[in-house]
């Protein structure tokens, strides 16, 4: 069922481009919000690199402006806020609004043929909120004793007022709840949008499954996020109003009191659903983009969009394998151990669709597909890699140091990025009106793709020979000093990476403002957002378009010699 | 939605948070609950005791042009003039005394890495009684005594150098580690632990002097180590009769020898065992007491060098059994006492089959365990 | 309009110079650096140490079989199938019955070769070693109370009488003596936030709670000198909270512990309520 309310075009400046309610404003705004917050996360991890390669060496640059108290030295209090900040900025502040609300709200409408989300207000409100929350965040950095610096996990009792006076993490957690409200509302609408306002013709099954993924992942964000919503207000409790949920009483004094481990457990039944969260609108995309630049259909669809609904349902139930060292029951430890073993299967199934997608294509190795084909790339190292945390009899060596470090940014930080920057290579014809730079795109890819995959995988080593992380300097304990040289290959590996994403903001400026003109459909792809005219219009569709074939009809025989792809809204000739 | 008494909720919300901030009991363990309200501003500056002439002269070489010596000052006795304005003279009751201000910008800036560094231990109001200083011992130091163990320094109080030496520095074996802090933090953290002085005692007193660790003379056994051991060894059972506490690395026969005492002289049970004593240190009001390291077991705290022993042993430890030597016995015999617990350290300390071997061998006759 | 053109990999990239100087640099800077170096873990130094080792290698040995069926299969369609004039896509949804079959057979296989036979030894190595706390009423299990805090390690041995609380119970800070060749069980708590004991030459490793006591335990084989590290974040000085784990010879621990009673029971205060911290063993 199609609706056709279309909401006037806005006159004033603030409506236009501030307090828009069209998606596609809000999907820019979430843009430029999101890749601001991931190049501030991303100086953020490369000072935590500095540190770590030269140890108590004043940063350059910029250290003597950020510490002047300490000569440019990044003291261990400061280096502790920056891993917490890197990690929730990135999370929560980077790639939630990158990933689900710029790429959600520009996608959905456009690929389901409606003219805008099923609320437009409260699309707004979810842009509002997000910033609001951030804004927070920014503001806890200048407080009395700084942010927070307990870890983006804010493990009580060091969260709670035992372990960190002052107004720092109580801002964190406020802000928290602030940008799961945002995912929340974000979540509502789109989950409202998909079931009620695709056009005639497009059946779930034809779907892009851009569509279904950022779909599954509003479900999640809806079902989880409050759960960490109400782990925050509980902290905020303890804190601000003396409660004592997470603050326990001491052994030697008796009595009862709260359970720090009951936090865990709040934060990781969210926690790692918000992982599938963060890669469910990535592993769709690159679905997509596969079949799209392989001019093939995305092999076993059906399957596909099995595996990511059943990694939906099971999200929740693995989350204790973060838990393994805590003193869980045996029972429990086992059953977790078992259920994640079991959630990598439908994610294996997924990962060989998708070279099989490759398998016998004509592929078109243009910017977009190269990042499509590095996920598959760095999700494989980062997901076989899980197998080791997975397993209790590796985990137990292994948590808590590098290993885990390298593994869930090759998961989750490498995949979800690289599913973003293919996703922004994609739409960023149709959203902009201009081309970016093929040639710098291909550059930004490449010379993003070998630094990352050794910073991750040095990160490996590390773990293995027993570096543990959250550590502000690894040459006070002797145990640790042999391992420096991992550290600074590291750290080489991770500033070429860093100068590497420069290249990727002068494509974006310049293109975004003097690239060359977007024809239509530069990509010859055939889903619905690509019949219309770029820059699209206010209303989107003139009329509500009928859909009468699936959005991977690549290179089927009916089509003819002459082309290879076909618009969704045809019908496929015999 | 009908049937909440959204006003109900309200009302109990409040008394929840009334209820959560009620007074408890005072027997309960302070660390029973979790802090709130933790104060992160000073709003007062404070005088803080300085200390005297001769550190200004040292002072003036290392930062020239910044202290200038006046002659005309104290009343025409002369006297040092900070450019910067921190340090000042001025005359309470007759004496003319260095006074060092410590701004409340300062101050709360040290209040604030306090608090993140060092109240975990030392507690938030620097009582020693932190959270993490519950059942330590030796506990950590309280800056409301203003007493210290091992700044090394014979005067009532330490110099800002000697503070820092020793949070820079660490005490080995104990949770006081060197800590990686920058010596701006470092600073501003020690004035703000020197104006925790209770009104009129430590350095808010016009009467307390402030100094710097003792000087460190020139060793004059460098290329006679062997006879300083040995002379070590006399003063330590002899004249210094360090065995009263510490212990005594002889058998009960060689100490009366040493001492020269008349046959058949008896010393105190468990000889070669350190004696337990009382010291000033407080922890809830109560005076904790203080064990003297073995030598050949024991982690010493404030370094092992020589020097380090030099220093240690001449300024003694302050609120301890431990007295300052320096100036009760020479400074010759200071240094061979140093050699001597060196070469014990050195000889035993963490070798199992050579210490067991040596105290064995002092343990063998029986009435000296 | 032919975008094609457009298509063609920048192979050349990778063989220029341009990309030549940062790889070389990050060699260079890998191999560049002081003495020492060291790769891995060390040699496990308890009686359960080998399972580790064992585990990860085969892991590793299965997974790299796997990811390197995943780089041929990324690269063979990036050299073969690649787009160009005339050149056409198999089309395929992949809806066949006999994919589905397929992707049936490949993930079932996946599962057991990649997770089930690791799941099984993981299982094994749980029961038979990690979790499986040796009994403490057993003369020959060592018992040690461990009280983290920020940020240090107190350790408290229960001394030649074999009973915690009493005054020869041997308290050390950082520094941990055991006996080889005995089960060493632990209690663990903490006094403010979550630690980690990290025996890394062990490889045991189990977190400290306020509020609750965790066991763990090991069984070292080898005699002297090893680590202890925490990790589980814990505040500023995370880093700096390590210490020394001692292994000695029965005989020698014997001494050790002898001597080290004694010297407990000498610094004894009994009025020092606030100072004693033991609790009842835990099992």
């Amino acid at each position: 069922m199609s609706s056709d309310h279309i909401h006037p075009e806005p006159t004033t400046f603030l409506r236009k481009h501030v307090f828009s309610i069209d998606h596609k404003v809000i999907a820019k705004q979430f843009l430029w919000f999101g890749l601001i917050w991931l190049g501030i996360g991303g100086i953020m991890a490369m000072m935590l690199r500095w540190q770590l390669a030269n140890p108590g060496v004043p940063v350059p640059l910029i250290g003597g402006l950020l510490f002047p108290r300490t000569g440019g030295v990044i003291d261990p209090a400061t280096y502790n806020t920056l891993f917490t900040m890197h990690g929730t900025i990135m999370i929560f502040l980077g790639l939630t609004p990158a990933m689900i609300g710029a790429l959600g709200n520009w996608c959905i409408p456009l690929m389901i043929g409606a003219r805008d989300m099923i609320f437009p207000t409260l699309n707004m409100l979810s842009f509002w909120a997000m910033f609001l929350g951030g804004a927070v965040g920014f503001y806890s950095l200048f407080v009395p004793l700084g942010a927070t610096e307990v870890g983006w996990t804010g493990y009580p009792t060091l969260s709670t007022t035992v372990g960190a006076v002052g107004q720092g993490e109580t801002l964190w957690a406020i802000a928290v709840f602030l940008i799961g409200a945002s995912s929340i509302m974000g979540g509502i609408n789109y989950i409202t949008t998909v079931i009620r306002l695709r056009c005639p013709g497009m059946t779930w099954m034809r779907m892009p499954l851009t569509v279904w993924g950022l779909f599954l992942t509003s479900i999640l964000n809806v079902l989880f996020i409050p759960v960490i919503g109400s782990a925050m207000i509980i902290l905020v409790l303890d804190r601000v109003f003396g409660t004592s949920f997470y603050v326990p009483a001491s052994i030697m004094s008796g009595g009862t009191g709260g359970d720090p481990i009951l936090y865990q457990h709040l934060f990781w039944i969210f926690g790692h659903p918000e992982v599938y969260i963060l890669i469910l609108p990535a592993w769709g995309v690159v679905c997509d983009l596969l079949s799209f630049f392989a001019r093939k259909p995305a092999f076993g669809y059906r399957t596909s969009v099995g595996a990511m609904v059943v990694v939906t349902v099971l999200s929740a139930l693995v989350y204790g394998h973060h838990m393994f060292t805590t003193g869980l029951s045996a029972m429990l430890g086992e059953s977790f151990m078992l259920l994640t073993m079991i959630i990598s299967v439908p994610a294996e199934i997924l990962f060989f669709n998708w070279l099989h997608t490759l398998w016998k294509g004509s592929l078109r190795l243009t910017t977009p597909m190269l990042f499509a084909m590095g996920v598959i790339f760095v999700f494989g190292l980062g997901g076989l890699t899980g197998i080791y945390c997975a397993t209790i009899g590796t985990d137990i060596f292994l948590h808590d140091t590098y290993f885990i470090v390298g593994h869930f940014h090759l998961t989750m930080a490498a995949s979800a990025l690289f599913g973003t920057f293919g996703a922004i290579y994609f739409w960023f014809p149709k959203m902009f009106g201009r081309m970016m730079s093929e040639r710098l795109g291909k550059l930004h890819f490449w010379l993003s793709f070998f630094p990352l995959v050794l910073v991750f995988c040095i990160m490996f080593i590390s773990g293995y020979a027993g570096m543990p992380r959250r550590y502000y300097d690894h040459t006070s304990a002797e145990y640790l000093r042999p391992l420096q040289h991992l550290n600074v290959a590291t750290t080489v590996s991770a500033f070429l990476l860093g100068v590497a994403q420069f290249i990727f903001v002068f494509n974006f400026i310049k293109s975004r403002w003097w690239g060359k003109t977007a024809p239509q459909n530069p990509w010859d792809v055939g889903t619905v957002d690509w019949t219309i005219a770029t820059p699209v219009p206010h209303y989107n569709f003139k009329t509500i378009p009928v859909v009468r074939c699936g959005p991977h009809e690549f290179s089927n025989p009916v089509l003819g010699p002459d082309t290879d792809w076909i618009y969704q809204t045809e019908e496929l000739p015999g | 939605m009908r049937g909440i008494s959204w006003q109900g909720l309200a009302v109990a919300f409040g008394a929840l948070g009334l209820l959560t901030s009620l007074q408890t009991s005072e027997d309960e363990n302070p660390h029973a609950r979790a802090p709130r309200d933790v104060s992160l501003v000073v709003t007062e500056g404070a005088w803080l005791r300085a200390p005297g002439a001769d550190w200004f002269a040292q002072r003036a070489k290392a930062e020239p042009g910044r202290f200038t010596h006046d002659a005309t000052a104290a009343g025409g006795a002369g006297g040092w003039v900070d450019s910067h304005g921190e340090y000042s003279l001025s005359e309470i009751e007759g004496e003319w005394a260095y006074w060092q201000w410590a701004s409340a910008e300062r101050l709360t800036d040290g209040r604030q890495d306090f608090v993140q560094f060092c109240s975990s231990c030392h507690g938030l109001n620097g009582d020693g009684y932190g959270r993490s200083g519950q059942h330590l011992r030796p506990t950590p130091r309280s800056f409301q005594q203003n007493k210290f163990k091992f700044t090394k320094v014979t005067a009532d109080l330490p110099s800002d150098e000697a503070l820092l030496s020793v949070i820079k520095r660490g005490l080995a074996g104990t949770p006081m580690l060197p800590w990686d802090l920058s010596d701006v933090q470092l600073l501003d953290i020690i004035q703000y632990i020197k104006s925790l002085s209770p009104e009129e005692s430590g350095w808010r007193d016009v009467y307390s002097q402030v100094g710097d660790a003792i000087e460190v003379t020139e060793d004059p056994w460098t290329d006679t180590k062997e006879r300083a051991i040995v002379r070590g060894r006399e003063i330590y059972h002899g004249a210094a009769s360090c065995h009263l506490c510490h212990p005594g690395y002889v058998t009960n026969e060689e100490l009366r020898v040493i001492r020269k005492d008349p046959e058949g002289t008896t010393y105190r049970e468990n000889l070669t065992y350190p004696a337990l004593k009382d010291s000033e240190y407080e922890v809830l009001g109560r005076a904790t007491k203080v064990m003297p390291p073995d030598f050949t077991w024991h982690q010493m705290r404030a370094g092992t060098t020589t020097a380090d022993l030099f220093q240690t042993i001449a300024s003694g430890i302050k609120g301890t059994a431990m007295p300052q030597w320096k100036g009760a016995i020479s400074d010759e015999d200071l240094w061979a006492l140093a050699h001597y617990v060196e070469n014990l350290i050195v000889s035993y300390k963490d070798q199992p089959a050579a210490r067991s071997a040596f105290m064995g061998g002092l343990r063998v006759s029986g009435d000296n365990k | 309009m032919s975008m094609l053109s457009t298509f063609t990999p920048s192979f050349a990239l990778l063989r220029s110079r341009w990309l030549g100087c940062p790889l070389a640099l990050m060699l260079t800077s890998t191999w560049a650096l002081a003495q020492d170096k060291r790769w891995g873990p060390g040699e496990p130094a308890s009686d359960y140490g080998y399972r580790f080792g064992e585990l990860f290698w085969l892991i590793t040995t299965l997974v790299s079989v796997a990811f390197a069926l995943v780089v041929v299969l990324l690269i063979v369609p990036m050299l073969r199938d690649r787009a160009r004039p005339g050149h056409r896509a198999s089309f395929d949804h992949g809806k066949s019955l006999h994919d589905k079959r397929l992707t049936a057979v490949i993930s079932i296989i996946t599962f057991i070769v990649l997770d089930a036979w690791v799941l099984v030894i993981a299982m094994k190595d749980l029961r038979e070693a990690y979790w499986a706390i040796p009994a403490a009423k057993d003369p020959q299990t060592y018992k040690v109370e461990v009280l983290a805090q920020q940020w240090a390690w107190s350790f408290r041995a229960a001394g030649v009488d074999g009973e915690f609380g009493t005054p020869d119970d041997i308290l050390t800070t950082n520094e941990l003596v055991v006996p080889k060749d005995r089960p060493v069980s632990f209690n663990l708590t903490s006094k403010d936030v979550i630690h980690s004991l990290f025996l890394p030459e062990m490889r045991m490793k189990k977190d400290l709670n306020p509020g609750a006591i965790n066991l763990a335990w090991f069984k070292p084989v080898v005699e002297g000198e090893f680590s202890i590290l925490c990790a589980e974040l814990c505040g500023f000085a995370h880093y700096q909270m390590f210490g020394k784990l001692r292994v000695l010879e029965q005989g020698q621990f014997n001494e050790w512990e002898a001597e080290a009673s004694q010297l407990a029971s000498t610094a004894f205060d009994a009025d020092d309520t606030e100072g004693h911290w033991a609790w009842d063993w835990q099992e």
